[in-house]
């Protein structure tokens, strides 16, 4: 192989992990394998969201040389599925360690047919190298629970490769026979044979390059879900190229407010023309909004039957369906605040409350009658407006535990519990 | 002539035991107020032949079939050809379909021929005088399929509890008649009818799996007797019209049970109460000023009980609202943040049901539409009665919409790009659409679950 690829090897890492979870009315932790690729003398990894949480705990790197050190979380961003980690590096010092780092390439000249190469740590064999050629370069995959709850893929066209992607794979990237980075290896139809998905070098560079600043990505959300007009423009009357479809408006989001609604086309967006007419074009349009600053105007040229109106719609900060979690031990209890999505995506009138994520059997929560979906809205006679209530509420019932009445709802039916120290 | 005296006090003890006959003799006699009942539902590219069991109330030929007999989104047109079939054998008999009651939720149909001279009214036997008691043997009737001539045979089983959900209900140790079907005790006094069986716990084992628990329901037979008591005085109530009306509207939903913790918790022992959810605008309920969150504690005057399950006081609070009919005032004693309030509600007319609603099928495009109902507005958090339109009421597998993606439920906001605000509106566009041979395409814009899709037909 090319002494680029080789170099490359040095660079790819395991990585173990060890996270809390809120899923079963405890806190709970479990464990996992991913990969990583170190891209920064200062000791940077770029790694899966779905790899790396903020609810890591532990997150140990096992280097080329089988050395294992430290690391710790420095930026997530479920949307594009990618987490960056800083090594330990006063450790590495301290223990004599070196790595290298790998190269990105030029994910827009990728061309299929292309052979690549997935390395990474797939079902926990370290160190694994499989091979295939870039079968789409171009691929629109879109999940609203993709990476463990939490949206991913709207921004963002995939590469798709039949180099073997197994879990564990994760995080681990795409490269060339070079040995340049073309891609985060990301995901797999699991039972399929050889479909595997990597984020674009691109996006991961850019992505990375915001994280390191600022640990998380601000987009803009408007609300808007397009759809492709593929096969439509002769009904919409339109010339070719030209409009992308509203599918969607969320119920209370920007572009609800400025009046857009399912069934139009927009036709420009801030003066520029706008084409989706194919799946594939839909996330750089929505790319185009995510990345104004928050509270930018966006102007939409909107077709609506026979009539062009001009639709302003002023851009909110774009935010998560999963909520912050956390478990009430003594009531045996996890929760989820609710967020403005899951509001949404449950018709609920507002964001108040939190959402039951599991109660351990034979404790207070359960013994009241609360299971995993409930909504708790109301504790004694204070509303549920946000986590910190709730915990300040948990706070006194510790120091001195009295029942206190509960009131949930479920599929928008009111009930009261009572838990009972 | 001392003699003669125990033999006149022996004679009447004779008479009694004769009253009592032997079982079989019984089964024979009081197999005449049991029939079964065979219809088809007509869907829009199908017949769905259903048989069901029933009991004979009257001189009439009316017969009452439980309330799960058929479903409630049936129109009352698409039930078909009503047949009544005597166990055991021998020709059918023409019947019709009468409508539901809202309260009992029973079907009831009236048989014509010459079968009525054959059929027993269920009130010619004496009912039994007072509830039956725990170990009481009762006996009752199940019938084979019809390619048995739905022959009779006998079933018994001891009571091993009665109760209240809400009305009083033994429940025996084993199946004790088919569901439908009434139910006697040893002396052949009437003692209820068998209702639908309850479901059981069972775990499956397999190859598979080890000890999964899943729950069974017998459809043949049943261990769950409504007691005649419960039974007898709403023999009456048949209804007025096919589609049941009238039925009185009271407009709160989502009731929920007040759980008994929450009672201690309000200071509310030995009452119980239903919580509601959701008032929907310019209903009856809220009309009279209730809330949501409020707790239902009394109707006119009489608390609601406590009541196993919990959930069963909904079910009570539900017929007490049933008892009455439209137009009715009746007074509710509700708690509303610690405070006990009175309300005076005034039922109203049940909003148009599914089984009401008008509807359409178009062959050609493969759906039916239906008319946008006030429960519709509920389900879609549409302001209910404000909104018009029409519902996806029925996609055909494999058609031009289902191709599409078009899913019943759906509601059909825009049809080629122009809003639908009535029904009427939407039929005509869609006969439009159909008979136009020459069209190739046309597009949907729905609503489902709080999202919008916009669905492109293709035709031919």
């Amino acid at each position: 192989m090319s002494r680029g690829f080789n170099r490359l090897l040095d660079a790819v890492v395991r990585i173990d992990v060890r996270e809390i979870q809120f899923n079963d009315g405890a806190k709970r932790i479990s464990g996992g394998v991913g990969s990583g690729v170190i891209i920064s003398n200062d000791g940077l990894v770029l790694t899966n969201a779905h790899v790396v949480s903020p609810q890591a705990i532990e997150v140990s790197v096992t280097l080329a040389s089988l050395e294992r050190v430290a690391a710790r979380l420095v930026g997530w961003d479920h949307w594009t599925d990618l987490a960056l980690l800083r090594i330990d590096l006063d450790a590495v010092k301290r223990r004599g360690l070196t790595f290298a780092t790998a190269e990105f390439g030029d994910s827009d000249g990728l061309s299929v047919g292309q052979t690549v190469f997935a390395v990474g740590t797939p079902h926990g064999l370290t160190r694994t190298v499989t091979r295939g050629i870039i079968s789409n370069n171009n691929r629109y995959f879109e999940d609203s629970r993709g990476v463990n709850g939490y949206e991913t893929g709207a921004f963002n066209t995939w590469l798709q490769t039949d180099a073997a992607i197994n879990p564990g794979n994760s995080g681990g990237p795409l490269v060339t026979e070079e040995g340049k980075v073309v891609g985060i290896n990301s995901r797999g139809y699991i039972g399929a044979d050889n479909l595997g998905f990597a984020i674009p070098a691109k996006v991961a560079r850019a992505v990375a390059a915001t994280l390191v600043k600022s640990g998380t990505v601000i987009r803009s959300y408007a609300g808007i879900g397009f759809r492709e007009l593929q096969d439509l423009e002769r009904f919409y009357a339109l010339s070719a190229n030209t409009g992308v479809l509203v599918g969607n408006v969320d119920v209370g989001s920007p572009a609800a407010k400025a009046g857009l609604r399912a069934g139009d086309v927009v036709l420009t967006l801030n003066g520029r023309k706008v084409d989706g007419r194919f799946p594939e074009q839909l996330p750089p349009i929505q790319q185009s909004i995510a990345s104004l600053p928050v509270g930018a105007a966006v102007k939409l040229g909107v077709k609506r039957a026979e009539q062009v109106v001009e639709l302003v719609v002023l851009t909110e900060k774009l935010e998560s369906r999963v909520g912050e979690e956390w478990a009430f031990e003594k009531w045996g209890l996890t929760v989820r605040k609710v967020s403005r999505a899951y509001a949404r995506e449950n018709q609920l009138s507002d964001e108040t409350g939190v959402v039951v994520l599991g109660v351990l059997p034979a404790y207070p929560a359960a013994e009241a009658g609360l299971a995993r979906g409930d909504i708790i809205t109301k504790v004694g006679s204070q509303i549920i407006a946000d986590l910190a209530g709730l915990k300040t509420l948990y706070a006194a019932y510790e120091a001195a535990p009295e029942p206190q009445l509960v009131e949930a709802q479920r599929n928008r039916r009111i009930s009261l519990y009572v838990i009972k120290p | 002539m001392t003699l003669l005296r125990p033999v006149s006090l022996f004679l009447p003890v004779v008479a009694l035991m004769r009253a009592a006959a032997p079982l079989p003799e019984l089964f024979n006699e009081r197999l005449k107020s049991a029939v079964a009942v065979e219809f088809f539902v007509q869907t829009e590219t199908e017949r769905q032949p259903v048989t069901v069991l029933g009991t004979v109330v009257d001189e009439k030929g009316t017969i009452i079939l439980p309330g799960a007999a058929i479903g409630p989104g049936v129109a009352p047109g698409q039930l078909r050809d009503f047949k009544v079939y005597r166990p055991g054998g021998g020709d059918s008999a023409p019947a019709a379909y009468l409508g539901q009651d809202a309260l009992t939720s029973w079907h009831f149909v009236r048989a014509s021929g010459k079968m009525l001279a054959d059929l027993v009214p269920v009130t010619r036997w004496p009912a039994i005088k007072s509830e039956p008691t725990l170990s009481d043997e009762l006996w009752g009737i199940g019938l084979r399929n019809k390619d048995e001539d739905f022959q009779p045979y006998f079933l018994s089983s001891r009571v091993a509890v009665l109760m209240k959900l809400p009305q009083t209900t033994a429940i025996l140790g084993s199946d004790v008649a088919g569901p439908g079907l009434p139910v006697f005790n040893a002396a052949g006094e009437l003692a209820g009818i068998a209702q639908t069986s309850f479901g059981q716990n069972f775990l499956i084992f397999s190859r598979n799996q080890r000890g999964n628990p899943i729950v069974l329901v017998n459809v043949e037979e049943s261990s769950v007797v409504l007691l005649a008591g419960e039974v007898l005085p709403y023999l009456g109530r048949i209804p007025q019209s096919a589609t049941g009306r009238p039925i009185a509207w009271f407009g709160a939903y989502g009731l929920q049970p007040m759980d008994p913790e929450v009672a201690k918790l309000l200071k509310l022992e030995n009452q119980s109460g239903v919580v509601v959810s959701d008032i929907m605008k310019s209903s009856p309920a809220d009309l009279a000023g209730l809330q949501e969150r409020d707790i239902v504690l009394a109707v006119d005057g009489q608390p609601l009980p406590h009541l196993k399950p919990d959930r069963v006081v909904v079910g009570y609070f539900g017929q007490e609202l049933l008892r009455h009919r439209p137009g009715d005032k009746l007074s509710l004693s509700v708690l509303r943040g610690g405070k006990r309030i009175e309300l005076s509600v005034t039922l109203g007319d049940e909003p148009k049901l599914v089984r009401e609603a008008e509807r359409t099928y178009f062959e050609r495009l493969g759906f039916t539409a239906r008319e946008f109902l006030y429960n519709d507005g509920i389900m879609h958090r549409a302001a209910p009665g404000s909104t018009e339109g029409a519902m996806v009421h029925f996609v055909k597998p494999g058609s031009a919409v289902a191709t599409a993606g078009l899913r019943p439920d759906d509601w059909v906001r825009e049809i080629d790009g122009v809003e639908i605000k009535t029904y009427a509106e939407a039929v005509a566009k869609l006969a439009a659409i159909e008979s136009d041979k020459a069209r190739a395409e046309f597009v949907l814009l729905v609503r489902r679950g709080g999202e919008t899709q916009v669905l492109r037909v293709k035709l031919n």
